[in-house]
This record gives structure tokens, sequence and C-alpha cells, in this order.
């Protein structure tokens, strides 16, 4: 079930902790559920042994902040596509992951972001382009500048990933960690006593809507 | 294996959630069995007398709320004044909050009282309360939830008590606010989740866990009370979507795991058991009245259809396995009421538990599902058009075209005998065979007979034998000699003694 989002136990004073959704998009067999896996797996938090493997859960003690990522992973088979955007709806972060070794799923991660730029404005979420599976590199259709050219564009972050080899995903992550908290500090001059604030509030302007409107 | 049983009961269920009047549209058990306009035209007439006894019930829970409250009083009174050992000074202070707080709370309570039962009468007048029967069941409902609720805040003590009054005042305002869209009374009630959740934290403190848990219990006790009016309202068009929906999925019976692609396999005991179980736990979430309820059910269906996926695949299951098999399950469940029950957890539960966690990440799941389900198409099913038409409409369907496709419907061992007369009549076919060949083996036999004595006859007829006179023929070898007769006379054998 849920876990609750627990301020830092720490005794000198209250840290904040935050709650992020991150959602995985991209085409089919890009590797989203292997980086999720991956990143999960890796920092030695124990990965639910439960059945399922779609949502994970993962805690971050940081200095400045306590934060817990909630990522959702989605189903990528073309046919769900008209369907996925109810996924993202009220997600803090989006990874767009495409395979570096497959030119039309790097247009496919184009493609949705369009969808995403329809339902948020740039600051409402942080989307970070991900180039996976950099081990192949011998059957690279995507070059590392293509990539980075298009993230500088369209004001994303970017990085080159390899879920196999372990390559960049922790730092993937990190880097939407650090945006999110960034702009956290940009927005909130007003002081969060209690940390849950930004969660699940109506900041977000996340007002539960109809699944389908 | 009691899987047919079982399922024959989710049957059932279906079929009897039509109005009993039969005009097509959804009953509702709390309209008993009718849908909201039939209910209205049959208990016209008998809504009077229960004016009195709604009266009656009001003022006694009303009664017993206080009285529980203010036996809550006098316990937490004796606390803090255990505790005030150390804080002599404070002792008196305190108490003396304690007792204005209790006043200000018993007042206040007992106006939203007559308020509430002002409300009441008026709405009953719009003949809209339900049948004694059914009422005095959910009022009995009601009542244990509420003495559980007022139990759960007592351990919270005066923050405790201040929950209680904003419960209380909020269900009294929106007594008075069912003439407002129910956009506007979900609004209301996200407020008023926003505003207990912020006083508890910045007001009185309480950690996040236990401000999380009482958020729980508040939306458990407003939302038991809110159900009757604000699930499936006749304001909106909830009732018509569940109904397309209803038909949609009917519509679709013939579509099969296959088409789907659903990572499923039922013929695996274990896992056509987890898939029975997910179907009745996303059908039971209609007879929830707390959207949290809902939820959980949402939930343990997935578990089960996650449970179901690992046997199958022997690996965990994915979010690609798993959203074909939750859109299966719906489909072969085709649950009641589900665009009524997505719409009122989106409005009314706790947004906290909806934008977020497992709980939210199914329930978004079972979005996907339906709206997938109303979207689906030719191409979604791998099927071409015609194909799809014809299913569609009825002229044919998949089982005839390939023997191995049953219906989602059928069972395990009426799979296991159509499997079994399948064999049965290939055994016969090949019997038949069998027989017929050896019978044109007969007959090529005495064909071939019939032939060759033919041919022979031809023959004989074609090259007659010329058969020459018996004597000369027999005579022929000695009959040029003609000193036969001067010949001595053949040797006699002679015995011969010694
Ligand atoms: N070589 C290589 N293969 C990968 C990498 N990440 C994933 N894969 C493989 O790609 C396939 C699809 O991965 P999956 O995580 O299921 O993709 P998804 O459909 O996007 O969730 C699997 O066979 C993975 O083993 C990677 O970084 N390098
Ligand atoms: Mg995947
Ligand atoms: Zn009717």
């Amino acid at each position: 079930m849920a876990q609750m989002v627990t301020s830092g136990t720490s005794p000198e004073g209250p840290r904040p902790s935050y709650m992020y959704k991150v959602v995985l998009l991209g085409s089919m067999s890009v590797g989203k559920s292997s980086l999720a896996y991956r990143y999960v797996k890796n920092d030695f938090r124990e990965l639910l042994p439960t059945v399922g493997c779609s949502f994970f859960t993962q805690v971050l003690e940081l200095d400045e902040a306590t934060v817990k990522f909630e990522i959702w992973d989605t189903a990528g088979q073309e046919k769900y596509q008209s369907v996925c955007h109810l996924y993202y709806r009220d997600a803090h972060a989006a990874l767009l992951v495409y395979d570096i070794a497959n030119k039309q799923t790097f247009s496919r991660a184009k493609l949705w972001l369009e969808e995403l730029e329809k339902k948020f404005l740039p600051d409402e979420i942080v989307i970070a382009l991900v180039g996976n599976k950099t081990d192949l590199a011998a059957e690279r259709e995507v070059t590392t500048e293509e990539g980075e050219d298009f993230a500088r564009t369209k004001g994303l972050l970017f990085m080159e990933t390899s879920a196999k080899s372990n390559h960049q995903v922790n730092d993937v992550f990190m880097a939407i960690v650090q945006e999110l908290l960034r702009r956290e500090k940009e927005k909130a001059p007003r002081p969060s006593p209690h940390g849950r604030s930004t969660v699940d509030l109506r900041a977000s302007g996340a007002r539960t809507r109809c699944c389908r409107s | 294996m009691n899987l047919k049983s079982e399922r024959r009961g989710i049957h059932v269920d279906q079929s009897e959630l039509l109005c009993k009047k039969g005009c097509g549209y959804y009953g509702n058990p709390a309209w008993q069995g009718f849908c909201s306009k039939c209910w209205r035209e049959e208990y016209h007439k008998a809504r009077q007398k229960q004016i009195q006894e709604d009266w009656e019930l009001a003022e006694r829970l009303q009664r017993e709320e206080e009285e529980a409250y203010a036996s809550s009083q006098s316990t937490q009174g004796a606390q803090s004044l255990t505790f005030s050992k150390f804080e002599e000074k404070k002792t008196n202070e305190k108490t003396r909050k304690v007792t204005t707080v209790k006043k200000f709370f018993t007042a206040s309570s007992r106006a939203g009282a007559k308020k509430a039962l002002a409300g009441k009468l008026k709405e009953i007048q719009e003949a809209k309360a339900p049948s004694p029967s059914i009422h005095r069941q959910a009022s009995i409902e009601t009542d244990r939830v509420s003495k559980e609720f007022i139990e759960f805040i007592r351990t919270y003590q005066k923050p405790g008590q201040d929950i209680y009054k904003q419960c209380k005042l909020f269900l009294d305002t929106m007594s008075h606010k069912r003439d407002l869209s129910i956009e506007e009374q979900s609004e209301c009630a996200q407020d008023f989740y926003q505003n207990v959740a912020d006083r508890l934290q910045t007001r009185w403190k309480v950690p996040p866990e236990k401000v999380e848990k009482a958020m729980d219990e508040v939306e458990k006790y407003i939302m038991t009370r809110q159900y009757k009016y604000v699930f499936c309202p006749e304001t909106t068009d909830d009732e018509k979507k569940d109904l397309a929906v209803q038909k949609r999925i009917r519509a679709l019976h013939w579509v099969t795991p296959q088409m789907l692609c659903v990572p499923v396999s039922e013929e695996i005991p274990e896992v056509s058991d987890m898939v029975v179980k997910a179907i009745t736990d996303i059908i039971e979430m209609d007879s929830k009245r707390v959207p949290r309820d809902k939820l959980a059910c949402i939930t343990k269906c997935s578990k089960h259809i996650f449970n179901a996926i690992k046997i199958t695949k022997n690996e965990p299951a994915s979010a690609d396995d798993f959203l074909p098999t939750l859109i299966y399950i719906v489909l072969k469940g085709n649950p009641p009421r589900l665009q009524s029950n997505i719409q009122y957890i989106t409005r009314f539960c706790n947004p906290s538990r909806l934008m977020t966690g497992e709980d939210g990440y199914y329930f978004t799941n079972l979005c996907c599902a339906v709206a997938f389900i109303e979207k689906l198409d030719a191409q979604s099913l791998n099927l071409s058009q015609e194909d799809f038409d014809r299913f569609m409409t009825g002229q044919t369907s998949p089982k005839k075209q390939e023997s191995d496709s049953f219906s989602p419907d059928v069972c395990l061992g009426v799979k296991q005998m159509c499997k079994s007369l399948d064999l049965l009549s290939q055994l016969n076919e090949r019997q038949e065979r069998i027989v017929s060949e050896a019978k044109k083996l007969e007959k090529d036999l005495i064909d071939w007979t019939d032939g060759i004595t033919k041919e022979v006859e031809d023959i004989v007829e074609k090259y007659p034998l010329e058969i020459k006179p018996k004597s000369q023929a027999l005579a022929a070898i000695d009959s040029e000699n003609v000193e036969n007769d001067k010949l001595p006379p053949p040797l006699q054998p002679q015995v011969y003694a010694g």
C-alpha cells in the first residue's frame, strides 16, 4: 500500500520531505522497466519482492531533504498510447526514454513530448530525455549530439544510459531530484513547516478530474 | 472444482443489476433494485410514513453521539489531570479550556443536529428517501461507522474533538448544498479534506503519519453518510454512461485473451483461480460505500492479476503485461456501474490516496482499461475491419473459426469436455474412414476377380481352344508302328520266392 511520507526523523530540525511522481514513457522495449528496476535495485533499497514490477518507490535521504520517488511504469504498446495520458496526470517528472540503436524510438519520443506539452506548462513538470542502451554502441542510430540538441531546444534534461551495464542510471534520477528541488526553492519562499506542502495538495493544480475529461 | 458455481454467481449478479421494472437502466440496491426514476414513481406514496421514522432515527443517533462524546470528554479530563502532576500551575487553566471547548462543541453540534434534521425532512419531501427496510439496514452500518469514528478520534484527544466538529459542520453544510452540481459538491469535499489535514498539521502539530490515518477515518465517516446523495446522482449522466459501458462490454463478449495478448493461461488451475478472484474483487468494488474501500478492491484485484501473470510466465509481471490483463478482467467481469464508481472515487476520495501511492497507480490503470475498452477497434485486436465488424454484429463468432479459442466464459471442465469430444469425433471420423476404406478394398478385390475372369473369358473367346478328336490324338505316337503286332507280348512281373 501507499507508504507514508515521513519527515526526516532528525532531531536537529525540520528537514522537508517531498514525494514526487515520476512516469516512464517511451516505445516498447526501449528499456523503461529495466531502468526503473536497475535504479531501485541498485540503490540497495530492498526491491519490494512483491509480485508486480510496474510501480516502484525509492526513498532518498539527501542533505537538504528527504525525497520519495514514486515511479510509474507504463504499458508501451502502441495501441495503448491513446489512453496513456491518464498515467502522467499529476506527475512531477517524466522520463522520456528511447533506444539509441533504434531511430524510430527517438521519433516516438518526440511525439510523446508533444503530448506532454499539451497537458503541462513547462514549469509544471521536469522532463528528462533518456537515450538508453549505450552498451550497443556498434548499432547506434541516434548520435549523442542529436539527442543533446533536441533536448536543449526543448529545455529538457538529457542523459544517455545503459540499464544493462548500469551506466548513468542513478545520475538520471539524481539530475531529476536536483531540478525538482531547485524548482521547489524557487517557487516556495513560504516555509512549509511539515514538508508535504507540494505533494498532493492543490499547489499542483491537481484538483481531481474525471479521468476522461 | 467450485469454479463453475462461483462464475454462475457472478453472472446472476450481472443480470440482477438492471432496474426491476425492466426499463433498461441500472437498478440500485439503495432503490430496492429500481432505477432512480422508477424508484421515485413506485415509492411516491410510501414516503409519508417514513418521515416519522426518520425523525426518531436521527434523534436517537444524535443522542447516542452526544452521549459517546460526553463519556469521551470525561475520560480525557481524567487523563489531563493525571498528567498535570508535573505542571500544577497550568492545571486550572487547562481544565477550564477543556470545558469551554466541550461547551462550545455541544452547543454547536446541537444546532447542527437541528439543521441536519431540517435538511433531512426537506430531502424526504423531495422523495429521495429509500424504503424503510433498506434505510434501516444502511443506517445500522452508518451507525456502526459513527461509533467507530468516535472511538477512533477519542485517541486523538483535543485535535480529535476538533476533527469531529469539523466533520459535523461539513455534513451539515452539505445537507444544504444538495442542489449544487456534483462538481461543486466534489470541490467542497476536496476543500474539506484539505482544511482538516492543514488544521491537524499546522494548528495541532499532529505528525504526518497520524494525519494520514485520521484523514482515512474522516473520509470513511463523511462518505458513509454522503454516499447516497453523491453516488451516481440524478443530476449527472453517470447512469447513462454506466449503461453504455455495460452494453459495450457485452458487445465485446467474443474477445479472446489471445486477441488482447494476455499473458495468462487459464488452463493452469491456479491461474484460473486467480482470474476468478480478480473478477470477484473488481465486481465487489460496487458494494463499498467509502471511496478508499473501493480503491482497496481495485488494488486487491490487481494483486491477483499480478499473481496470475507471475504463475503463467514464471517471472514478475511488468506494466506491459498488467494493462492487457486488467482489460481482459474488466471485459470478462463486466463490473457493475463502472463509470459511476470511477467518477465517485475521483470526486470524493481523499486526494492524497488517489493521486499517489500504489492504490492510485492501480486506479489509474483501471481508468486506462475503461478508456481503452471504449475506444477499442479492429486494429487494437489485430483483426481485419471485416472480421471485427462481423464479430461485433454477431454474424460470426471467432469460436467457430478457430476451435482452439473458447469464449471467455467457458470454465475449465467444459473446456476439457469440449476437447475430449473433439478427440472422440476425430476418432469416429477415422474409424469411418477405415470402414469405408475396407469396403473399398473389398469392392476392389471383387472387381479385380471379376476383371480377371472377364479378361480370361475374352481371351478364351478370342483364341478358342480347338480340341482334336480324342482317338487320333492318343494313338498318334504309335499309330505309325505298323509292325506292332509282330512284337512279343510285354513281360509279366514275377514273384521270386526265397
Ligand atoms: N543492450 C541493452 N539492452 C537493454 C537495455 N535496457 C533494456 N534492455 C533490453 O531491452 C528489452 C526491453 O527492455 P524493457 O525494460 O522490457 O523495455 P520496456 O518495454 O521499455 O519496459 C529487454 O530485453 C532488455 O533486456 C540496455 O541498456 N542495454
Ligand atoms: Mg516495460
Ligand atoms: Zn427503471
